[in-house]
């Protein structure tokens, strides 16, 4: 008979196979007593688990590499840190020398004190993070104790293929070995939706259903299972009717992914033959790659912040190394680099820091360009560096946050000023590198062909110019529900701007969040946007949804639902061009 | 010794990400780094010190660096924060 069990559905999709219990590896940990004289003996023993586990996590973090997204490579980031916590590390060296115990046991007697205060923080979250420390203990007691068994699941097998494996829980680790084995599913009696392992099999896409109790005694090994990790169920023993469904549940989401898969090589082209051109935001090397191989078309948005976050602000030859090495990866497509976008001072100490904030709203205070032309040294450095990388490949750099005409002819005096410095010393750069701006102010909005007289392209940037325009922060949950891109001001907002921008001839991008919600795109094609720059990972989704748009029938839709936008029906503007599809242009 | 007071202004707090980097952030200095929420003190090279702080957002910290490189110590926590840790644009 067929039975359903529920727990959290952390990663979404549908598996169908047969149960594999995996054992608990739960250590025995033994106490026992050292002599004196063997007390170094056994933290060097200590040490040698700590490294070896470090050692498997940094492997882990190189193998599963860049497709997996950048929470994976957190998570092990964070266990690798705890790994050498002087709150295990220190303590459990001081306890071995003065209880005169093994190193499973002070270890052991470690974690049980850092989970009681763990567990007094009144803060879910917090308290879920004490898994964490109990999966990075074990891991090293299991490096412990590594002579016996190098490899966790050595009863596993080694393909995985159409087995869902049920466990007590699972470290990212051992998730990890089971992704590379091809596990089709997994189910887990502990952990929530804020688990490291739930972000992991999220960001992995193993379908994944988390804190189905009783899970190892219900599920009976090898017997038929369905997994639907969208709604958090499992099915044991489906009947005919349950199991066809799920078969056509999977194979629809297939199809859908082989069909996004085939969009690589195709062209972004509407069903009325306007092309699109598809390019990717990106920061760091992971994303390079991605962005490459989702076939974008350059780098619309490249963030240089990541550079500043380490300490020293970078000298001019490590910024032209990291920009040189992105073109390079590039391959001869256009990188646009984003000068310094922060919203804090960190060069003038005269000025205390806190006290500016207490003082003034930081998102319209001293921030991004403003900042940037407080600071000229550090921004000439940099702007020097962007135009010595033009030497190499096609870069444009883009300025965030433009206000005003007087900040564009400020960066364009500096940018003369570095050049001729460059000049002097004989360096290379483009003298015609196309300099942009990044449209978020909605009065610069409202004065684009001003500003438009003195820019080579723009470049909107939606988040922040609809927390302006609405004056709304999408982070504050009382207010999110006002920050809305369908609201008529901000449709006719950017239409102005795209259409002025058209019109003045100055090539615009839009590189918000926007730009990669499918639910937009038709309502971006329709205002006039024909180039779009996304995270990587939304770029085939969005070529599809152009791949099946008429961009003038969405315009027809469009134009007269700005008419008059309180008579649309239930479902808004996106519903209504979505409709207008089926309809045609009239 | 230098001190200094700051807002968590990013929407999820001192979250494990937000820790890692944080702490990965005060490990680049020699300094001796703390890190302060009310009358609770925690070192700020150590990722469970500082999720223990359980800072939400909104939450003020002080802190604290005390060694050769304690300017730029805490010149560079102050701005990773203020910058929500390179979350969102």
């Amino acid at each position: 008979m067929s039975i359903t069990l529920e727990g959290y559905g952390v990663a979404p999709g549908v598996a169908i196979g047969r149960v594999h219990v995996a054992e608990s590896n739960e250590l025995e940990i033994g106490e026992y007593r050292i002599g004196p004289e063997a007390v170094e003996n056994e933290i060097q023993r200590y040490r040698k688990a700590v490294k070896a586990a470090r050692n498997q996590l940094e492997e882990l973090a190189d193998r599963i590499g860049p497709e997996v997204a950048a929470p994976a490579a957190d998570i092990i980031q964070s266990h690798v840190l705890m790994l050498s916590d002087s709150k295990i590390g220190k303590s459990t060296e001081e306890h071995i020398r003065n209880e005169l115990c093994n190193a499973e046991w002070a270890l052991q007697s470690q974690l049980e004190q850092i989970l009681l205060e763990f567990r007094s923080m009144d803060d879910d979250y917090i308290r879920t993070r004490g898994e964490d420390v109990t999966q990075v203990v074990r891991l090293i007691q299991s490096k412990l104790g590594e002579e016996a068994t190098d490899m966790p699941f050595e009863n596993i097998p080694d393909r995985l293929a159409d087995t869902l494996v049920v466990a007590s829980e699972l470290t990212p680790g051992e998730l990890a070995i089971l992704y590379e084995r091809g596990v089709a599913g997994i189910v887990t009696e502990h952990g929530g939706p804020n688990s490291h392992t739930a972000i992991l099999a999220s960001s992995l896409g193993i379908p994944a259903v988390l804190g189905v109790r009783g899970a190892r005694s219900l599920l009976k090994e090898d017997s038929p299972l369905i997994l639907d990790g969208g709604r958090g169920l499992v099915v044991a023993d489906p009947d005919q009717e349950t199991l066809d469904h799920y078969r056509d549940v999977r194979l629809e989401a297939e199809r859908v992914h082989r069909s996004l898969d085939s969009l690589r090589q195709q062209p972004a082209v509407s069903l009325d033959g306007l092309e699109i051109s598809l390019q990717a935001n990106a920061e760091l090397a992971p994303e390079l790659e991605q962005s490459v191989s989702a076939g974008a078309e350059g780098i619309g948005l490249y963030r240089t912040e990541f550079l500043y976050l380490q300490g020293e602000p970078p000298d001019e030859e490590a910024q032209l190394e990291q920009y040189r090495s992105a073109l390079e990866f590039l391959g001869g497509k256009p990188l646009t680099i984003r000068t310094l976008d922060l919203g804090a001072d960190k060069s003038t100490d005269a000025l205390d820091f806190s006290q500016l904030r207490r003082a003034a709203n930081p998102a319209l205070g001293l921030r991004a360009v403003r900042l940037c032309l407080r600071d000229t040294a550090l921004f000439k450095t940099q702007l020097r560096a962007i135009l010595r990388a033009s030497a190499h490949g096609p870069v444009r750099c883009l300025i965030p946050m433009i206000t005003n005409l007087q900040e564009i002819r400020l960066v364009r005096n500096l940018l003369e000023e570095a050049k001729s410095e460059l000049t002097e010393r004989g360096q290379p750069y483009n003298t015609d590198m196309p300099v942009g701006g990044m449209i978020e102010v909605p009065a610069a909005a409202l004065a684009i062909d001003e500003l438009g007289s003195e820019l080579d392209f723009i470049s909107v940037g939606t988040n922040d110019l609809l927390q302006y325009a609405l004056a709304a922060d999408r982070g504050d949950e009382q207010v999110a529900h006002l920050y809305d891109l369908q609201h008529p001001g901000i449709v006719r907002l950017l239409r102005y701007i795209l259409r002025e921008a058209d019109r003045l001839g100055l090539p615009a991008t839009i590189c918000g969040e926007a730009a990669g919600d499918p639910r937009y795109t038709r309502l971006l094609l329709a205002l006039g946007l024909r180039q779009f720059s996304m995270h990587p990972a939304r770029l085939l989704e969005i070529k599809q949804v152009i791949r099946q748009t008429r961009v003038d029938a969405a315009r027809d839709a469009m134009k007269r639902w700005l008419a008059n936008p309180s008579a649309s029906s239930a479902g808004g503007l996106t519903e209504l061009l979505d409709r207008s599809q089926a309809e045609g242009p009239q | 010794m230098i001190a200094r007071n700051v807002t968590v202004i990013n929407r999820l707090g001192l979250h494990a990400r937000a820790a890692t980097r944080l702490v990965n952030c005060a490990s680049d200095f020699k300094s001796e780094i703390l890190v302060s929420k009310g009358p609770r003190v925690v070192n700020g090279k150590s990722i469970m010190g500082v999720l223990t702080l359980a800072a939400a957002t909104g939450t003020e910290l002080t802190i604290e660096a005390d060694g050769a490189d304690e300017q730029k110590a805490v010149d560079a926590l102050i701005l990773l924060i203020n910058n929500r840790f390179g979350e969102d644009e």
